[in-house]
Parts: structure tokens; sequence; C-alpha cells
């Protein structure tokens, strides 16, 4: 059995595909990024080797500690809203009625693409059109914010579409590991006298432990390196109040041309999130398998 | 008691329904709609004067290769990722090795580079391989990107797969690719399922690389249409709505085709198991 | 059996790829042999945005086709921001196509100096001496050296609503206090005065630009300060910041401008949600011929100069500047053909530029010979009286002190820094890029 089971070339021949296309597509790019984080340079003339300037400028300004602050609140959010999702997969993986139903019309927005959403909550957003707006001025509210113009505000209205933007993900992975938990181990449950509440915590929850985590890492890696909305919606702005460090990265190497320095602000990005995302595996680290 | 408790719960999943369906039919009325409307109006509002004329630029504009292109790029890509994903996923779990940590770790790496720290040395690589302007480039660069989130998504499953079946099918004398090919893949249809699902819509969605990689009509995919009622001074995105709406039917089609495979699956694997 | 499958099917996948990927390999192999010569053009007029750009451009390339045996015109069309990005990374792997689109000043610079294009003086000696606007090539030009063939020309002037304005007796202002009075009143009656979509930044740019003219008189002292003869410091550059937030203070422009962008801030104007709209005259059509808009509303809009301001300031003198050019590529293979096709397309562009496309073009027109809506007739006019424009300044600024730029803009109307720290800023990434 173990022979079988460790057999060098069908290892390599498994992960071989795998591994050689993130190798040159992904591992190589990622290293002439941080390369190129070592020079100054526009991306179009000659560049000059100017060992670690790039890093260091990066470590003493603000606006990219500024962006860093706003991904991790970002990641944050996401990691907590996590719970949320869990819930919403429990009712719908439950058998109550119409649940194949909901779940479809739940996943929905999340097969639109980004750029149909930035403009549904660009139109939910808008200060005198917008729909909040409207609502609230009918609910008797007087001067309803401007939500992406007021500095203090704007971050975390752009959460919120971003959020549910990824719903539909972590709702469709949580319900398809729910039902992959064995219908008798609820049966057994249910004749023990558990309620649907104790069966959903005790029972469903733990045996998806392990796909909960791997939605940790993912939520928190891709909040880190998040762009897409906050691009379209606002640019980062007004004045950098919703930059984050993708968008800032995006800024200085596409708009400013100052592509070494856009670079070493990407090559950071991934430093910071290959610190978190080993902080958070050994927090989540297995101390007992779950197996069933 | 319990009933009201039902009944409440019904009402707020209604509700959270009615939020989550109201984009779908926003969106199909901006489609009607012109830059006036879209912006200045009421977004609830119904076209008085819907401009199905939107939807005929659209065509004109030739949709129908993009469309194309779309397919077959996405379908292409979703197949070969979650083939590969799996053989990885399936030896880092499954097999027993030293470095399957290490491998993992390098393929997680693979879920943190920032896209467009990538496009300028991916675009060097492709075209030193003469791959630029060639929809491979595409379809490579879409399942590479796309392997990292698959095998992280596929990893929490096949660690709960039991030993037993493994251990079972060796002893009858099966090998590795058939325990694979016939045992394993079968038993995780669900969750590969879902992660068709991710894949496709990712695919079907991306447009930076397409946009880069990409400069020959006959190769562009449908976001990059989109980017044709885009102006310099001007948008057009009554247009825009359109393509939108155009672009987003099959894969609403092909993800109520899947969404149905995840329970199949499961009860496929059930009576088998 | 299942198996077999499994691996028919990625043996056929396998064959596929490999077949694309010969494919492909034929096609790179086909462009540029025979005895065709093929020139690559970009350019950012989409068909089903710009029709009438796009229209007229293919039009041009066909009539130069059919006049020059053996060239044809390899094209390429992609919107604004994905046009930007794609050049960028063309240019990192010296690709960038024989002809293609360019911004002046500021944007060109680092191509200019990593040699990726080429110097346009002898089209402009030769086939298109005295041909352009004056200001409009030397916008184009780093150290007296062309490098753009302009075409187009805007100028920016604030657009009103007669029909507002009629309602509430209300004159064209000539002076700022004047302005504020027409803003006063616009308050009063509940009308929003004027549309600004300051996410863009280079919306709010556009009047502090304009005010910072006001007040600096005679000299252009903000394109000093951009060029270092003078410093961002000066008083009347603080004074323009200032007046910005007094403007702001009297509720001068939309709520939540800072979160709007400039097409929200037009389809109120348009939609008659705002009364005044500061612009640039790219925007001529939507004002005069565009169809899509109600006559209406059309014929309800006029437009005046930007008010002189506590008797400063000189109204014939304007913020705009030439917006896209034609670069020829250094590096081009059939180089000599592209500066041909360039300089060929910027003689056919100009009159049909204004007659077909509707946009002002950078070469000299005779405004009284074409039949043209009369809002372009008193434009073209305008122009001729013109004693100055003064080029966008996130256009005249290099790509990163630009970037300062905006984002300082939009602290400023958004009441974040003071002027005088509006200014320092600005000062101190300048004299840092010296």
């Amino acid at each position: 059995m173990n022979k079988v089971m460790s057999n060098k070339w069908i290892i390599f021949l498994y992960t071989f595909p795998a591994l050689l296309l993130i190798a040159v597509l992904i591992v190589i790019p990622l290293i002439l990024s941080g390369y190129f984080g070592l020079m100054d340079w526009d991306g179009i003339g000659t560049m000059e080797f100017i060992g670690l300037d790039n890093y260091i400028t990066a470590l003493q300004d603000s606006k990219f500690w500024d962006s860093t602050l706003h991904s991790f609140l970002l990641a944050l959010f996401s990691a907590c809203s996590l719970i949320g999702y869990l819930a919403v997969a429990l009712i719908l993986a439950s058998k109550i009625k119409g649940a194949s139903l909901l779940r479809k019309i739940y996943l929905i927005p999340m097969l639109l693409s980004s750029v149909a959403i930035a403009q549904l909550w660009i139109k939910v957003y808008n200060p005198s059109n917008g729909m909040l707006n409207s609502i609230l001025v009918g609910l008797g509210i007087e001067n309803p914010p401007a939500w992406l113009a007021d500095p203090s505000i704007v971050l975390y209205a752009i959460f919120v579409p971003i959020i549910w933007q990824y719903a539909g993900f972590y709702i469709l992975i949580y319900y398809a590991a729910l039902k992959n938990i064995p219908e008798s181990l609820i049966e057994a449950a249910k004749i023990d006298g558990a309620t649907p509440l104790q069966i959903a915590l005790e029972i469903k929850v733990p045996l998806i432990m392990n796909v909960f985590k791997v939605t940790i890492v993912l939520s928190i890696v891709g909040s880190l390196k998040y762009f897409d909305l906050i691009y379209v919606m606002t640019g980062g702005g007004p004045n950098g109040a919703s930059e984050v460090m993708a968008s800032y990265m995006y800024k200085l190497a596409f708009s400013s041309y100052n592509f070494g320095y856009g670079s070493a602000i990407g090559f950071l990005l991934l430093i910071i999130t290959l610190i978190v995302t080993v902080i958070i595996r050994k927090i989540t680290a297995n101390k007992d398998e779950i197996q069933y | 008691m319990r009933r009201i408790g039902y009944i409440l719960l019904y009402i707020c999943l209604a509700l959270v329904a009615v939020f989550q369906i109201f984009p779908i039919i926003w969106l199909f009325m901006f489609s009607l709609k012109t830059n006036q409307e879209i912006f200045a109006g009421n977004p609830f509002a119904v076209p008085l004067d819907p401009k199905w004329g939107n939807y005929l630029k659209v065509f004109e504009g030739g949709i129908g290769v993009y469309f194309w292109n779309s397919i077959w790029i996405t379908a292409l890509a979703t197949v070969l990722t979650i083939l590969i994903a799996s053989m990885a996923t399936f030896a880092i779990t499954r097999m027993k090795w030293k470095y399957s940590g290490l491998v993992l770790g390098v393929i997680m790496v693979g879920l943190m580079i920032p896209i467009h720290s990538a496009l300028i040395p991916l675009y060097n690589m492709f075209l030193n391989v003469n791959l630029i302007d060639n929809p491979l480039s595409i379809v490579i660069t879409y399942i590479t990107y796309n392997l990292p989130i698959t095998v992280m998504i596929l990893l929490g499953f096949y660690t709960t797969i039991p030993r037993e079946i493994e251990e079972a099918a060796i002893i009858d004398g099966s090998s590795i690719h058939r325990l694979f090919f016939r045992i394993i893949l079968p038993i995780s249809a669900p969750i590969m399922s879902t992660t068709v699902i991710i894949n496709m819509i990712y695919n079907w969605n991306e447009f930076v690389f397409v946009n880069t990689f990409i400069s020959s009509e006959k190769y562009k995919t449908l976001t990059v249409g989109i980017q044709n009622f885009i102006g310099q001074y001007m948008t057009d995105w009554g247009a825009i709505g359109a393509t939108l709406v155009i672009s987003v039917l099959p894969i609403i089609v092909a993800f109520l085709f899947f969404s149905n495979k995840i329970m199949e699956g499961i009860t496929a694997s059930a009576v088998k198991g | 059996m299942k198996m077999k499958k499994a691996i028919t099917m990625l043996a056929f996948l396998v064959v596929s790829i490999l077949l694309l990927a010969a494919c492909g390999g034929e096609d790179a192999g086909g462009t540029g042999s025979g005895n065709t010569k093929s020139i690559k053009f970009m350019h950012l007029w989409p068909e089903g945005s710009s029709a009438q750009h796009y229209k007229v451009v293919n039009e041009i390339i066909a009539d130069f086709e059919a006049e020059n045996d053996g060239i044809t015109i390899d094209l390429e069309v992609l919107s604004n921001e994905q046009y930007k990005d794609k050049i960028k990374v063309l240019s990192t792997s010296n690709e960038l196509p024989d002809v293609g689109m360019t911004w002046a000043a500021g944007y060109m610079e680092p191509y200019v100096n990593g040699n990726m294009f080429a110097s346009v003086d002898d089209i402009i000696e030769s086939d298109l001496s005295d041909s352009f606007v004056p200001g409009t090539a030397e916008a184009f030009s780093i150290d007296e050296t062309a490098y753009g063939l302009p075409l187009e020309l805007n100028i920016s002037t604030i657009f009103y609503n007669k029909a507002i304005f009629d309602e509430y007796s209300l004159e064209e202002p000539q002076t700022m206090d004047e302005l504020y009075e027409i803003i006063d009143t616009l308050n009063k009656n509940g009308v929003n005065p004027i549309a600004l979509g300051n996410r863009d930044a280079w919306t709010g740019s556009m009047w502090y630009m304009y005010l910072a003219d006001r007040f600096a008189g005679e000299e252009d002292i903000l394109t000093q300060a951009i060029n270092r003869e003078g410093s961002f410091e000066d008083p009347a550059l603080v004074q323009a910041a200032e007046e910005i937030q007094s403007l702001v203070d009297s509720d001068a422009f939309v709520q939540g401008f800072n979160g709007l962008a400039d097409e929200e801030a037009k389809s109120m104007f348009m939609g008659e949600q705002a009364a005044m709209y500061l612009i640039a005259t790219w925007d001529l059509p939507n004002f005069t011929t565009n169809e899509d808009v109600p006559q209406e509303f059309r014929d309800s809009v006029g437009y005046f100069k930007f008010p002189t301001v506590a008797g400063s300031g000189d109204p014939n003198s304007y913020v705009g500047g030439p917006g896209v050019g034609l670069f020829v590529s250094e590096n081009s293979d059939v180089k000599e053909d592209a500066k041909e096709f360039a300089s060929y397309f910027v003689q056919q562009w100009g009159e049909r530029a204004v007659t077909e496309v509707g946009i002002i073009p950078a070469t000299k027109v005779d405004a009284d010979s074409l039949e043209l809506p009369e809002m372009y007739v008193d434009v073209l006019n305008d122009l001729n009286e013109a004693t100055n424009i003064t080029l966008y300044a996130d256009v005249q600024m290099s790509a990163s002190a630009a970037q300062v730029h905006l984002d300082m803009i939009q602290a400023l109307f958004g009441g974040e820094i003071t002027a005088e720290e509006f200014a320092k800023t600005h000062e101190d990434t300048l004299s840092a890029e010296d």
C-alpha cells in the first residue's frame, strides 16, 4: 500500500504540470518584479541599479502604509464576513423548502463581472440620484452622506460591494462541503435528539473545518491583493482615502511611470501576504485531523 | 413558536433573495437606457422608451467572434485547470512524500501575486516564444493563474476522503491512475462542479490579460468587446449594458447546469460509497 | 472505460493546443513577408463609442493604401485606459506600433527620453509647415524637437443652461462676483449651480487653473511654476486655491462632487439638474449635433468665458490644449513609410475632423468656409482671438507630479488641506523632480 502511494514517478507525473506552469508564469515574474524593484526605471528608458532604495522609500512612504492599513482592514472585514456566509450556507444546505431555488438566486451576483458590479454600486451610492440616499431621504434623513466623496466613509462604503461580490463564492464552497457530509451522521444525531442548531454547530461545522480554514486563507490573501472595484469606483480617492496596496502599486507602475518603485511595492505586497498566510496557517494548524 | 421562527426565517431569506436577484433586473433595465437615463435618472425606473438599438449596436460590433472565443477559451482553460489541479491535489494530499508541503507552499505563493506585477514580465516571455497575439497565451495564463485557488478549494475536500477507499482499491490491485480517474475524481464530482463554476466565472470575465496579449480582432473575447463602447471622452453605457446582458446569459445557463451537478454528484457517490 | 475516456480527452486537448500553437506561429511568420509592407497603427477611437472618428480614420487609411501600392495599414483599436496600459507594456518590450497616439508634454516625456518616439521635425517643416495652430505642435516638443503631430485642440469654457438662467433672470457673468451672485440665486431656489465630477480630479484642476490664470493677470505664473521658472508658492497660485475653497463653501458645486465621475456630473448638467458645467470643447457634439441628446436641451445650451476675478485676468486667456497626437516609433522597421502615413493622416484629418467628427483639429481651419453649427463657429472665432492657452496642468507635469497634483486637487476641494499646504506640496514635489 505505502509503496504504491509513494511512487516517485507518479508523484512527479501528477505534480509536474502544475509546478511547471506556476514556476514559469508566476514564480519567474515574481522574482523579476523583486528585481525591477531594485531599479530606478520608468519602464521605458534604461534601468539604473539603485539597490534597496525603492524598498527603503516604501517603508518611509506614508501612502504605502495607509494603503497597507486599508488592505488589512479589508482582509479583516472579509474574514469576519465568512461567518455570515457560513450561516447562510448552513440554512441553504438544510432541508428547508425551496432551498435549491434560493441557493441559485443567492449566487447570481457572483456571475456578474466587476464592470457590472461597479456600475451598480456607483448608482447605489450616487449622492443625489442614488438608490441608497433616495431611501434615506425618504426615511426623513436630511443630509445623507456622500458615500464615495467623504474620506472618512469611502473605505467602508467600498468594502460593502466587495464583500457582497464574494458572498456567492464562499457560500458555494461551504454549500458543497456541507452536502459532502454523510447523511448517516446527521440522521444518527437526530435520533439522539439533537436540535437543528446543535447539529449545525456540533456536527456540521466541525466536519467542514478544513474547508473553513482554507477559505480564511483565500479571503485574506484575496483581500490583501484586491484591486478591481476600488480601481473602477473610486480610483483610490479622494486623495488616497480608499487606496489599497494593489491600486497604489498599479498607480505607480502604470500611471506615474515609476515602474521600479511600483514593482518594489508589488514585491512587498507579496512578502506581507506571505507572512500573513504563514501566521494564519500556524494559528489554524490541524491539531487532530478530522476524519469520518 | 417554532412556526413563527420559520416564517421569520423565510421572510429574511426572501428579502435577501430579492436583493440578490435585483442586480440582474437592474442590468437588463440599464441595457435599455440612454446615458442620460442611466446617470441622472432613477436606477429603479423602467425605461419609457426602451433602447433596443443598444443590442443592435452590439451585434453590429461583431460580437459573434468574441462570443465564440470566450466560449472555447473559457471551456478549454477550465477543463485543463481542473484536471491539472486535481492531479496535483491528489499527489499532495493522498500520496506519501517528503516535499508535499513545499510543493503546496509554491502553489500557494501563486495565490498572492498581484496580476499587474506579472503583466510586463509575462508579456516579455510570451513575446520571446512568439505567443503574443495567440490565444494559447491566454489559455495558459488562465490555467496557471486559476490553479492555486482551484487547488486550495479541492484541498479541503481531498483531506476528508476516507483512507479506506484507497486501501480497498489498491488491495484490489488497482493502479494509481485507475484509482485517481475511476474513484477519486468521481467522488470529488460535487467539489469539481464548484471549481468549474468558479473557474468559468473568472475566465469568462477576465480582461486584463486578453487586452494585453491579444491584438487581433479574431482572437478577442467578450470582455474586450465591452471596451469597444468606451470612447476617449464619451462612453456608450447603454451598449455596454447590452453587452453585459448578452455575456451573462451563457454563464447563467452554465451555472444552473453545474449547480445541479453538485447535487447529482453527491447522490451518485453516495450510492457507490 | 472512464479512464480511457479521460485519456482520450486529454490527448485530444494536447493535440488541439499544439495545433493552435502551430497556427499562431504561421500567422506570426506571415506578416511583413513578400512585397507588401505593413504599418502597424494603434488608435483609441473604437467603433462603438466613436463611430465618426472610426469611420473617418478608416477612410483615410483606405485612401492612403490606394495611393501607396504595396503598403497596408495594420490597425488595432483600444479604449482610452486600455490603450494607455497597453502602450506602456509594449514599450517595455520595445514593441510599440509604427504609428500610434500619444498625449503631449509630461505624458510623452519618458518615451522621448527612452528613445521610443522618432522626431517629426522633418514632417512639420516639409509637408505641414504653418498648418498647425500656434502652440499645439510646441506642446508635443521636447527641447525644441517635435515628437508628435497634434490632432485635436480643446479649450475649456463654462457651458450653461439658458432655460435655467432665464427662469431666474440671470445673465452670463463677466466677473467672479457676478458668478457668486448667480450661485447664490440658484442655491436659494434649490437648483444645483455647477456640475463637477471631481473623482477624475482633472475636472477640478481646470477650475483651479482658470482661477490661477485670472489671479496671475498677464503672466502665465502656473506654467512658470511647473517648468520651474517660478515658484508654486506665488501669491496668485495660493489665492486661486483659497478661491476654490470659497467656491466650495458657497455650495457652488453639486453634492458629493469628490465621489462623482465626470460622466455622472455631465449627465446632471445634461439632465438639467445643474445649471453650469466647465468642460472642454470635446463635448461640443453633445450640445449641438448629437441626435441622442434631446433637441430641446441642445437648443438651451450656451457658453461663456471663464470670468475675471477682482478686476484681474484676461477673458481671452484659456485653459486647454491639444488632446492626442500621432507619434512615429523610433524603432520602426518601416519608419519612413510610417512618417509618410502620419503626415498624410494629419493633412486629411483637419477639415474632416471638424465637419464630420465634430472635434476642433489642431490644424488651422477656415471656419467661415465650412458649414458648421453656430457654437462651433463661435468657438473657432474665440480660438482666433485667444491671447493665451495654458496647457492642462496634469498634461504639463511629469506623470508622477501629475498624480500628486490630482490628489491635491481632491484634497483642496474636499477641504482636507489649506491653500498654503496645497501650494507647498506642489512646490516640494516639483522642486524635488528638478
